[in-house]
């Protein structure tokens, strides 16, 4: 089987949310000699790819790109101990705080955002919802996040966005995080308005962004 | 079996013990998928508003079904308040099929109504969507209530209290509920309707606190306005909405049970969104005590419920409960582009078509540009969504699905980006409330072309 074959059936896999075939594609690709992370980057993160377009176009739904990212993360067990073997790193895109902001308990934007950042091979801390403001940046200090990516699913919540970014700034801090906010009323002008990095109206345009604020 | 809501609280405190992330992943979309299969639940996209009786029934049994296995998780417990058959079925034969709101003569019953009713729904006017100021806040009430056929208001929402940001559980918050309530009421009374009943109480308001606060009677509000308490999507509660149910009963107030499934979310696609939709207006009846219900089912990524899925999601779930469970269910619909757009008056037309013909009790005016644009509405739609309501009265389902099809092609390409239109200021006048001749003109030319497509305007 060629190294092609083997990337297909790994991606085929993802796509069909199919546990039993990733685990044994991803035994075949080792044995077959394939670079682990070649594997994963033209085979597991390939079939993200397809599952994520899908997504954006309204094709699949939250269900099959949860189904996805689990088969991938099953793949990724395989994978791992050769990769560390190999003394090589996964590269994370960057590291995301993710967290719904004070006064606000919804969380399926949140996780939805949360799910493609992971698929798009960010290192992602969501500490849920419902968090005050001086905690979001507390862990986003110590976990060295590269970016932090508040919710909010209300107008009455939003202002928690404003509220971490003011915070930010009076501690000396903003300069250390990119910023982006976003959530069923938040608007490009919210964003603009409170001085966050950037704002996402879907979860892809909000991985995008954040891609973009990281690796330029 | 009688059930009065301390025995529902209880199952918050009794239930089994489950994360939310299990919850949702474990149990919720499993079931989704499972239960949709089980009663062959169908998407059909050449027909956004299917006129099925038998696959009405069938869906709703299946949200029966879905109530009965996933529950109501309670994030304050962490336990999932599970329900028998026979409670759920014992809370649907009981169920308060007439809500009585307002004050002396504006006083009225919202009742129900069953799929192709040429019964006039209740006409439930206006939107909480957030003014800049109290100014505009005054003009749309007072616009909205000299709306004859108005039967029930919703006021706006104040999106700051002397320059100071409303935040959720703050004391801003409820100063601006209360400044909403007082400008609300005002304005009422210049209208001349001041029984009139707001039924989205309280706007600014989403904690417990709050709510009870601004009820005492000396800021103008009654337990015959109409109080929303929100369930979290999907299919979860916490204390503040329990505890704002428990005092709302009480205190023998209307509780509005206000739910939004998501298409896209954990429910999936049309089928799982029209399922959780009808479990949704169950759940309203069994846990929350429902006296009225307000329900907006809305596509994840448009951001809106006029995509040809969700029509057919609503058109399904409401069919399915409006057959089936006599409750008085207030359909709302989200519109991507926002006032004086052509795009704007299709999107809501398909709407409206969509739930009144499917049995909707009252379709809420549809709230423009997604509802999230300060000062984004203005009364004009509202009188649109009043003539076109009483329009679709007149029509069966399959006469709306073949209009809606129309309308379909006329905004189904522009709905992943669609026109903003305006805000208030810009096309009314604020000293006299209003319109300009731009979008009068505008109006009446569409009403025009959809008349000519078959909307039965007087």
């Amino acid at each position: 089987m060629s190294k092609d074959d083997i990337f297909k059936k790994l991606s085929d896999a993802i796509i069909t949310g199919n546990q039993t075939l990733v685990k044994k594609a991803a035994k075949e690709s080792l044995e077959a000699g394939i670079d682990p992370l070649e594997a994963v980057e033209n085979g597991l993160s390939a079939g993200m790819r397809v599952i994520g377009d899908r997504f954006e176009k309204g094709e699949v739904f939250l269900p099959e790109l949860l189904i996805a990212a689990d088969t991938f993360n099953a793949a990724m067990e395989i994978f791992k101990p050769a990769i560390e073997e190999q003394k090589k790193e996964l590269e994370a895109s960057g590291r995301v705080l993710l967290a719904t902001v004070k006064g606000d308990v919804h969380s399926i934007g949140k996780n939805i955002v949360a799910t493609v950042l992971e698929t798009n091979g960010f290192d992602v801390i969501d500490i849920g919802v419902d968090q005050q403001s001086l905690s979001i940046i507390e862990e986003a200090k110590k976990n060295k996040a590269d970016v932090i990516a508040l919710s909010a699913l209300m107008t009455t919540s939003m202002p928690g966005q404003k509220e971490v970014i003011d915070i930010l700034n009076e501690l000396g801090l903003r300069d250390k995080f990119k910023v982006v906010v976003g959530g069923g009323p938040v608007t490009a002008d919210w964003a603009e308005q409170i001085g966050a990095d950037g704002y996402g109206d879907t979860a892809f345009q909000a991985v995008k962004l954040i891609n973009s604020l990281i690796n330029g | 079996m009688h059930q009065n809501f301390l025995d529902i609280f209880k199952k918050a405190l009794d239930g089994p013990v489950m994360t939310e992330n299990d919850f949702e992943m474990k149990r919720f979309m499993p079931k989704v998928g499972e239960i949709t299969r089980k009663y062959g639940i169908k998407y059909d996209k050449d027909n956004p508003v299917p006129d099925d009786d038998r696959a009405a029934d069938n869906l709703f049994n299946a949200a029966v079904e879905f109530l009965k296995e996933v529950g109501v998780y309670c994030q304050d417990t962490n336990r999932v308040m599970e329900f028998s058959e026979e409670e759920i079925k014992y809370s649907i034969r009981n169920v308060k099929t007439e809500c009585k709101a307002g004050d002396g003569v504006e006083s009225g019953i919202f009742g129900p109504r069953k799929p192709d009713d040429n019964k006039l729904p209740w006409f439930h006017v206006g939107s909480g969507i957030v003014c800049s100021s109290k100014e505009i806040m005054y003009n749309l009430i007072e616009a909205y209530a000299s709306i004859k056929e108005a039967d029930s208001i919703s006021i706006s929402a104040l999106d700051s209290i002397r320059g100071i940001p409303v935040s959720v559980g703050s004391p801003a918050e409820l100063y601006a509920a209360i400044e909403g309530v007082k400008v609300g009421r005002d304005a009422l009374r210049r209208a001349g309707r001041p029984g009139l009943p707001i039924m989205n109480l309280i706007s600014t308001a989403a904690s417990a606190e709050t709510t009870i606060a601004a009820s005492v009677p000396q800021f103008g509000l009654r337990p015959s306005d109409g109080w929303l308490c929100g369930a979290i999507s999907e299919m979860k509660v916490d204390y503040g909405v329990l505890n704002k149910i428990a005092y709302l009963l009480n205190w023998g107030a209307n509780i509005g049970a206000e739910t939004s499934p998501i298409l896209g979310g954990y429910a999936g696609g049309p089928e799982g969104t029209a399922l959780v939709s009808a479990a949704y207006i169950i759940m309203g009846v069994v846990v929350m005590m429902a006296d009225y219900q307000l329900t907006f089912p809305f596509h994840f990524n448009f951001g809106c419920s006029t995509s040809r899925d969700v029509l057919w999601a609503v058109a399904s779930s409401c069919q399915a409960t409006s057959r089936n469970l006599p409750s008085p269910v207030i359909w709302l619909g989200y519109i991507g582009a926002g006032p004086n757009t052509r795009q704007y008056f299709y999107e809501s037309a398909a709407h409206i078509l969509t739930a009144v013909t499917s049995g909707a009790p009252s379709e809420q005016t549809p709230h423009p540009a997604k509802a999230v644009k300060v000062d984004g509405i203005t009364p004009m739609e509202a009188i649109f969504a009043v003539e076109t309501t009483k329009a679709a009265s007149k029509l069966n389902r399959h006469q709306a699905n073949e209009i809606v099809k129309k309308l379909l092609e006329k905004y189904e390409p522009n709905l992943s980006d669609p026109p903003e239109g305006n805000i208030y200021q810009e096309v009314y006048n604020i000293k006299t409330g209003k319109p300009n001749d731009e979008y009068i003109k505008l109006y009446d030319e569409v009403k025009e072309e959809l008349f000519k497509i078959g909307i039965p305007y007087e």
